[in-house]
């Protein structure tokens, strides 16, 4: 199965997520573990701010700001689930 | 005597529950991380409880200073032998968020021996969307007792304080979980439980289209920003003209009834002049916190720190450095405990740089005297833009840009990595602000400001007055002990155009900024003091302060560090004294070389 970056996520699109990728030692990947961003978990992107800014994914009923650098921790499923 | 230790995740309400409870009135705000220490109180209906109010976490793996803090304090007081019952304060509208963290303290408390409930907070929301939550299939699945429960409207508050006073509640059946599990536990849990429907997150994204638009975001967020500082001045001007008649017809009619002599000298120059010239500006610093309290409150603030992330970065610093900065806007010191919240020390260390830098509460009534003194009161675009309040616009652009400015400079000599910080932020849901808690929380800030700049300015007031009272009665400022003194430091300012007067204010505000206007005030009220009471911006105005050196004196409180509480705070928290005076120092001599700069500047295109 292919699997996207989770910046790659247009809007307005959900998909389960595949992995966190990345040590858990490492701050932003303990922190995207711990608020919900979990494997089966299923993330939409909620907006796409325009000029490089943090985009909005809903994930687990609640709303978070990523940037690109800690989005691209987060591997999605390439096509949308069943 | 029971101790109740109230956890939770950030933006919870956790501190709104804890204010419900004891009657407190702690910070409360819709923004993650507004708690960032534990706070201590008890039980209105019962004071043999203590409450504790621990800042809130996602999860027992610490990624900032104030997340260290609270996980260590929790482990702590879980081992306290003292009886204590652990609440879990959950946020039912973002039920899954918490639950992770919830399993592991319940956990920790079982193992511990501590007692363990949880509380359903904003119960409101989901009934008032007509949402469904199974609270008891909850309680069952977490093997815990549930109590639902608002904060934000008090109801379910009477059954919550009888469950933290009921004895017998058992500790959690997770104790030999491991982490693993809990995480899965914790998803099935939200899965199962969580309100149906992503009604919340659907509304919020319609108004996120508007507010965090490429175009329309930035606009939205300029055009907020620039009423912010607009309102400031224009809402506060009435409050401000009440409070000085109020202050000139009662120094006029206690002059009138009182015979002459030093005593009454006193109280029209030292107390209506001195302390009233300050008390004048005391509403600018309630409608300022009122505004902050109201944008907290919306939601909306989460949003500007992702609007500003990208611009931030180009100063070293992030969109997580909004909130503490924004905080400096109103007083330096909850701005500082606010970088708290920042987790690399990097960024931390650059934002303490900026915030002295902020435009200041303490600084509005400085600013406020000048621009009455040298921006007449005239309007444009048909009343819509006050000249007053734009220059004021300008001043807080002004520093805002130093501020910035500078700590990009920092950055930049400390040849540090500043690239990957990640950048994780909640975005809370948009709600009306509740009027009540804004007001309290503005009505106490000025309170807190008169009951603590009040003091000081008091008694640099009653000093400056003997000072230039004696030893001739208040005959002659000029050969007062006030004017040798002033005259001795007279070099130092003159270049700025300011006379001895100005100097001794300048001095007399390294102890907190706003004794500035109180010691002005002071001196020319025994100048003035056989004619009729007149604002001291009058005063002043007649006296001939020229623009030049208005303007130099704008610049010169911009970037000064005249604030005590500040520095000691700084040093502190960055655990260096050596940089929190080295931090005073440096922008004492930046403040005097850019106030020559502009006197210079604006002599030369003013002659």
């Amino acid at each position: 199965m292919t699997s996207l970056s989770l910046w790659e996520l247009a809007v307005g699109d959900s998909r389960d997520i595949v992995s966190v990728c990345g040590d858990t030692a490492d701050d932003a990947v303990q922190r995207l573990i711990d608020i919900g961003f979990r494997e089966g978990q299923q993330v939409t992107c909620v907006m796409q701010p325009g000029f490089g800014a943090p985009r909005v994914y809903a994930v687990g009923g609640a709303t978070y700001s990523l940037d690109k650098q800690t989005a691209n921790f987060v591997r999605i499923a390439g096509e949308p689930g069943l | 005597m029971t101790d109740v230790l109230l956890v939770g995740a950030p933006n919870s309400g956790k501190s709104a529950l804890f204010n419900r409870l004891t009657g407190l009135k702690h910070k409360v705000a819709n923004y993650p991380g507004i708690t960032i220490d534990v706070g201590k109180g008890c039980l209105s209906s019962n004071p043999q409880v203590t409450l504790w109010d621990f800042p809130g976490t996602y999860s027992l793996n610490p990624v900032s200073a104030e997340e260290q803090v609270a996980i260590a304090s929790l482990r702590s007081a879980l081992q306290d032998p003292q009886d204590a019952l652990v609440a879990m304060v959950l946020d039912a509208t973002r039920l899954e968020k918490g639950l992770t963290y919830c399993l592991q303290v319940a956990r920790d408390a079982a193992i511990a021996g501590k007692s363990f409930v949880v509380f359903l907070n904003m119960m409101d929301l989901i009934e008032s969307d007509e949402l469904e939550l199974d609270v008891s299939g909850l309680s069952a699945a977490l093997g815990v007792p549930v109590y639902p429960v608002s904060a934000r409207t008090g109801a379910g508050m009477a059954e919550a304080e009888s469950a933290i006073q009921q004895a017998g509640i058992g500790v959690a059946p997770w104790a030999d979980t491991p982490d693993a599990l809990i995480t899965g536990t914790a998803q099935q849990i939200g899965e199962r439980f969580a309100p149906a429907g992503d009604l919340l997150v659907r509304r919020q994204a319609r108004l996120d289209q508007w507010l965090l638009g490429t175009v329309s975001g930035g606009l939205a967020f300029i055009t907020i920003m620039t009423l912010f500082f607009q309102a400031i001045f224009t809402w506060a001007a009435p409050l401000m003209d009440g409070v000085e008649a109020l202050i000139i017809v009662i120094g006029s009619t206690v002059a009138s009834v009182m015979p002459e002599g030093v005593v009454a000298d006193f109280i029209n120059d030292a107390i209506f002049g001195g302390l009233g010239a300050f008390l004048v500006f005391v509403p600018l610093v309630f409608i300022l916190t009122l505004i902050i309290g109201a944008l907290e409150d919306s939601g909306y603030l989460a949003r500007a720190a992702l609007i500003c992330h990208r611009p931030l970065s180009v100063f070293g610093l992030s969109g997580k450095s909004f909130l503490p900065l924004l905080s400096g806007v109103a007083c330096a010191i909850p701005a500082v405990y606010a970088a708290r919240t920042l987790s690399s020390m990097q960024e931390r260390l650059l934002t303490y740089v900026a915030i002295p830098l902020m435009p200041c509460s303490a600084r509005l009534p400085v600013y406020a005297l000048l621009i009455a003194i040298l921006i007449p009161n005239e309007t444009a675009l048909g009343g819509l833009i006050g000249w007053q309040g734009l220059v004021m616009s300008g001043i807080y652009f002004f520093g805002i840009t130093t501020a910035l400015t500078v700590a990009a400079l920092v950055g930049r000599m400390s040849n540090e990595d500043r690239t990957g910080q990640p950048f994780i932020l909640e975005l809370p849901a948009y709600r009306l602000p509740v009027a009540r808690t804004i007001v309290r929380t503005a009505l106490n800030r000025a309170g807190h400001f008169v009951q603590k700049a009040g003091s000081v300015i008091f008694a640099v007031t009653v000093l400056v007055w003997i000072l230039g009272y004696f030893p001739n009665s208040g005959q002659d400022l000029s050969s007062s002990w006030l004017a040798s003194i002033g005259r001795f430091i007279e070099p130092v300012f003159s270049p700025l155009g300011l006379d001895w007067r100005y100097g001794v204010a300048i001095i007399a505000s390294f102890l907190a900024r706003e004794v500035f206007v109180g010691t002005l005030g002071t001196i020319f009220g025994i100048e003035t003091a056989d004619e009729d009471p007149a604002p001291l911006a009058d005063q002043i105005a007649a006296s001939g302060l020229t623009v030049a050196s208005g303007a130099a004196l704008v610049v010169f409180f911009t970037i000064a560090l005249q604030c005590v509480s500040t520095v000691a705070l700084l040093a502190r928290e960055a655990k260096s004294a050596r940089f929190a005076l080295a931090l005073m120092a440096g922008y004492l001599v930046l403040a005097w070389l850019a106030a020559f700069g502009i006197y210079q500047l604006a002599g030369a295109l003013l002659s």
